[in-house]
């Protein structure tokens, strides 16, 4: 059985302690929800898992089925199973979704994947997640919607079938009828395989869809508080002040947003005026 | 397919034609260009390359240079682009080597229309003079440069685009990008407009960057290596170069040899 194991983990971010020792076992098939307020550090553990470059652990491990993950590139993690769904995909201009995913699927494969397959295999993606057909033929991400690209997520997910999916606030920027569709397509690729989730949602809707059973609070950059689908449930109708008065802990502030360097493909004057507003 | 290897007069007539360049000395050739006609120009070798293209009233015309050259190469050329023509110069440039060019096109007489394209992968020095000049009134110039500028290469590209006083409701449009992968990559681009008449419309947009970290990192999370994510994102830039040619065939031979050559980065 192959288990993602999270041990004391410390992550810094740009000079600043974001987790301050987490531990979470995550054994094939489980579903772990993430909760806590904003700012203290959902986000962080998952991008620490997956490798984004910004964030450096300087204390603890992190192991999947055995090895040592805090050694591995990003796309050695994603071949050894790891998936991150991402709080805010990027636009990825000139690459189109299946040349991206083409090559995605290849790397994980001795012999590539043959054309007519593939094609088939995108095309019933496509439909399980009610997407645009022209969806393979756009490049990556570039003028979705906000709900096109986190459904544009999990067909990513969908196709290159990872053993270990993580999900940052997929449910932000869905409406009703979408979080019902990618939830629906989450289900059944458990239905299909042992997959492990872990869930960032603040919203209990999304729990109810996807039944963790396990959830933990992330307060201050520590789990404060572990229990099973009724504190997701708890937390939705009472909000976080019983567990800081409980256990007697103060969240983290919340940090200024960082500030978005301007790059090839942002428009310097609109982010000029976005930063005077 | 023709093979050029002495000084010639070359008609391009309806349809589409390839051609191949493959000479030890230097060459002077003529290009001039029928109504309908797509070229392609695959430049094997040469020392220094002399083009003087025409197109003549009322023609709509493209050729695209394709330069993989082993060899350094230096290229010298005009066109002149007549009344109510639309004429499309581009170069593919998958050269390993040194490479110098000058283009000079004039938009001669009322509505010509002139583009100036390249998509340049750039591993050695490269250096492009492009110069537009619209000479009578109603006339249209564009230059489009994409480059990707890898760890041997260094771009300068010298830009522009001229409206002559008289040449009025005439346009001047040029839009320049340099991508790089690695730190400390030189690349010099100069889009300059020397603007002589009041009523004329003219732009220029420049950008010189590195590729973004979040999409390297974006891209790295579904499993691509840093080298499949540079040639996925060169290809995307510099791939549009062979849409010039209206022939799907020759398009996907294109596509191919530039994919194979991103791919042995």
């Amino acid at each position: 059985m192959k288990t993602l194991e999270i041990r004391n983990l410390h992550v810094d971010v740009e000079g600043k302690n974001i987790l301050k020792g987490v531990d979470l076992t995550v054994k094939e098939g489980e579903v772990h929800a993430l909760m806590g307020p904003n700012g203290n550090g959902k986000s962080t553990l998952l991008a620490a898992i997956m490798g984004h470059p910004k964030y450096t652990v300087t204390e603890g491990t992190i192991t999947y089925d055995g090895k040592n993950v805090l050694e591995m590139t990003v796309d050695e993690r994603s071949k050894a199973g790891l998936f991150l769904a991402m709080q805010y995909p990027q636009e990825i201009p000139g690459v189109t979704n299946s040349d991206f995913l083409r090559a995605a699927m290849n790397v994980r494969r001795e012999s590539p994947v043959p054309l007519f397959t593939f094609i088939k295999s995108m095309e019933k993606t496509i439909k399980d997640l009610e997407m645009k057909e022209d969806l393979a033929h756009r490049f990556l991400n570039e003028g979705f919607s906000g709900g096109e690209k986190k459904r544009n997520e999990i067909v990513q997910m969908e196709l290159l079938k990872p053993d270990v999916a993580m999900l940052d606030e997929l449910d932000s920027g869905l409406d009703v009828d979408a979080l019902h569709v990618v939830a629906r397509a989450i289900n059944n690729m458990r239905k299909e395989y042992p997959l492990s989730l872990i869930v960032v949602s603040h919203y209990e809707r999304f729990y109810e869809l996807i039944e963790p059973q396990f959830v933990h609070v992330l307060v201050d950059g520590k789990i404060a508080v572990e229990g099973d689908a009724s504190l997701a449930k708890r937390i939705d109708e009472e909000g976080y002040d019983w567990i800081y008065k409980d256990y007697n802990i103060q969240p983290a502030s919340v940090a200024a947003p960082v500030k978005r360097s301007v790059t090839l493909g942002s428009c310097a004057i609109s982010e000029k005026a976005k930063a005077a507003k | 397919m023709r093979d050029i290897h002495v000084n010639e007069d070359i008609l391009l007539e309806e349809g589409f034609a390839e051609f191949v360049i493959d000479s030890q000395r230097d060459l002077d050739l003529s290009i001039r260009c029928l109504n309908h006609s797509q070229a392609l120009f695959r430049i094997r070798n040469a020392k220094s390359l002399r083009i003087r293209g025409f197109a003549d009233d009322g023609v709509e015309s493209t050729v695209l240079f394709w330069n993989e050259c082993e060899a350094p190469l230096t290229c010298d050329e005009t066109y002149e682009v007549n009344e109510h023509t639309h004429l499309v110069i581009a170069y593919g440039e998958c050269s390993g080597s040194k490479t110098d060019r000058s283009t000079y096109m004039a938009l001669r007489k009322p509505y010509a229309h002139g583009e100036l394209v390249s998509a340049s992968l750039v591993n050695a020095p490269m250096d492009y003079r492009m110069n537009v000049v619209n000479f009578a009134p109603h006339t249209l110039g564009e230059i489009r440069n994409f480059a990707v500028v890898l760890k041997q290469g260094k771009l300068m590209i010298d830009a522009i685009g001229k409206i002559v006083k008289g040449a009025i409701r005439s346009r001047s449009h040029q839009t320049s990008r340099a991508l790089s992968f690695e730190e400390g990559q030189r690349s010099t681009i100069l889009p300059e407009l020397l603007i002589d008449e009041n009523d004329v419309e003219a732009s220029h947009a420049m950008s010189i960057g590195r590729v973004d970290d979040e999409q390297l990192y974006y891209m790295m999370s579904r499993g691509l290596s840093l080298s499949q994510c540079t040639a996925l994102l060169s290809a995307g830039y510099l791939m549009p170069v062979a849409d010039v040619i209206d022939n799907e065939e020759v398009r996907n031979a294109l596509r191919n040899e530039l994919e194979r050559k991103l791919s042995a980065l």
